[in-house]
């Protein structure tokens, strides 16, 4: 027979259990300290795992912070210019056996397509993560040369965007042209919104360019689009 | 220098006269297993930054994963003085003083570490190059000693082993030649005339045989193991798939790691087996290194 006071802790206890339980790694096996927590994007958690799995994260860390001799993947240009695995894949799959490099960059050649897609979908994101915080940090970018910010536009901007954004504020305007909100959310499995090509493109340019933006380009786009208002 | 393979192997005998080559631990050492003595290359703990302030939590580890041997990188007891308001040639010029003027009784304190959770310091893993003073490299052995280590391993190729040649006798020590898989740099340790070439360079040379690269560089681990034994001081331990392949968790890649662990018990060769593992995995590095070690100690059973 129990009490009211054991009814009591016993009710804490499970309190405290489930509160436990809720903070317990994700599973066993997986090391969440080094990982972190699951992303709310499947396919992108699982291509940051396999990014951890065939050793990536070693050499090249796991938000491309590399170590030693491993060649920086945040600001590598040939990273930079790669479309949807064009240029990383066939470099993972033969390696760079001839290099000055005390250990020469290893091939994978035993991965599968979707292995490798997955490495390079993790590259590219986490380039992009990275490169955001890059420009959004920096402090040493200067007032902005509108003449070179017309020219970036109309070199990058202006074939899809015709017209130019009024309804910004200078903030807003660069958390736009950086990561625009209606292309960073997770990708949509509705089968309406599969062959949304459009979005899907958008997404892939403004992904492809915050991988390559300096802080210099965007405070010359920026003094470009406040000049025009 | 130029020897003939008689010369070779008058030299190789008389390294082990004179170098401290690897033993058993005088006292029971806990990762002493069926003939074979194994320690940990402490990079497997990839999520801990290799540095003083980390050392507790490595020693910590290394207890937890039943390890009693370990080899030091200098980093995990030299200061970094790297950072803000010092250039690189700055930082430099102070690390060489500090060697050079350790403070005193620092390198008896830091033994003491590891003695009192029953771990012994094989080596010290410093890479040594160009930019080191004579009188550094001397300090270098001295530090090393001082923590109980035998000799010094490092990643530097034929040129710098050549100057090196000189010191490890001086100070009663051996430094290791110890091998990547770069075949392309014909200064680099990556295959076996390399690495004999590299021994023939002083009495007080042995080999780190890292069998992972060995194999990605498609050399004969066994091989190697038969015919230079006596000049073997540690193998790292891992596995990589061949032809320059990827690192590979034990038992998924080309290298025999089982036939190695047992060609050192089976001659009761003192060579250390030092686990090293640079695969990627999701688990924890305590509970990798666990797996690891628990494939070789199968291996042995």
């Amino acid at each position: 027979m129990l009490h009211r006071q054991h009814l009591y802790v016993l009710f804490c206890g499970g309190i405290l259990a489930a509160i436990a339980s809720a903070q317990a790694p994700a599973r066993p096996g997986y090391d969440i300290n080094y990982i972190g927590p699951p992303m709310e994007d499947p396919v992108m958690q699982h291509s940051k795992e396999t990014y951890v799995l065939f050793g990536c994260s070693y050499c090249h860390g796991l938000y491309l912070v590399a170590r030693g001799e491993a060649t920086d993947l945040m600001h590598s240009r040939l990273v930079g210019s790669d479309e949807n695995g064009n240029v990383i894949g066939p470099l993972l799959r033969r390696g760079i056996p001839q290099t000055a490099k005390l250990s020469p960059m290893p091939q994978f050649s035993d991965l599968s397509d979707g292995q490798i897609a997955d490495l390079v979908r993790w590259i590219h994101y986490a380039r992009q993560q990275g490169r955001y915080k890059e420009v959004m940090e920096a402090k040493e970018a200067g007032p902005g040369n509108a003449a070179a910010g017309k020219a970036y536009f109309e070199q990058k901007c202006v074939s899809c965007h015709a017209t130019l954004p009024k309804k910004y504020d200078a903030a807003a305007l660069t958390a736009q042209i950086l990561k625009p909100q209606a292309l960073v959310a997770a990708p949509s499995w509705k089968v309406d919104r599969l062959d949304d090509t459009k979005t899907a493109a958008a997404r892939q340019r403004h992904g492809a360019l915050l991988e390559n933006y300096s802080a210099g380009d965007v405070v010359n786009l920026m003094a470009y689009l406040q000049s025009m208002k | 220098m130029s020897l003939t393979r008689r010369d070779f192997g008058k030299l190789a005998l008389a390294g082990l006269s004179s170098t401290a080559l690897a033993q058993p631990a005088a006292k029971p050492n806990r990762s002493y297993i069926n003939g074979v003595q194994f320690g940990l290359q402490p990079f497997c703990y990839h999520d801990l930054a290799m540095n003083r302030e980390n050392r507790p939590i490595l020693i910590q580890r290394l207890v937890q994963n039943g390890l009693g041997m370990v080899e030091l990188h200098a980093v995990w007891y030299e200061p970094n003085f790297a950072g803000p308001g010092a250039t690189p040639e700055e930082a430099r010029e102070k690390l060489r003083n500090w060697r050079l003027n350790p403070p005193a009784g620092y390198f008896r304190d830091i033994k003491k570490e590891f003695d009192d959770k029953g771990i012994a310091i094989c080596t010290v893993y410093i890479n040594v190059g160009d930019s080191f003073t004579d009188a550094e490299i001397d300090a270098t052995f001295e530090g090393a000693k001082a923590i109980g280590a035998k000799g010094i391993v490092g990643s530097y190729g034929l040129a710098v082993a050549h100057r090196l040649g000189a010191f490890p006798g001086k100070h009663g020590m051996y430094a290791s030649l110890h091998n990547h898989d770069n075949l392309s740099d014909p200064d680099a340790f990556s295959n076996e005339a390399s690495i004999v070439k590299g021994l023939t360079y002083s009495p007080d040379f042995t080999a780190t045989l890292d069998v992972r690269h060995f194999t990605a560089g498609n050399g004969d681990c066994l091989g190697f193991l038969k015919r230079h034994h006596q000049r073997v001081s540690a193998v790292h331990l891992g596995d990589r798939r061949k032809n320059n392949g990827r690192s590979a968790p034990f038992g998924e890649g080309d290298a025999p790691i089982i036939e190695i662990l047992r060609l050192i018990r089976d001659n009761q060769w003192p060579i250390i087996a030092l686990l090293e593992f640079e695969h990627g995995t999701l688990r924890t590095g305590v509970d990798e290194v666990q797996l690891m070690f628990d494939y070789c100690k199968r291996a042995l059973a």
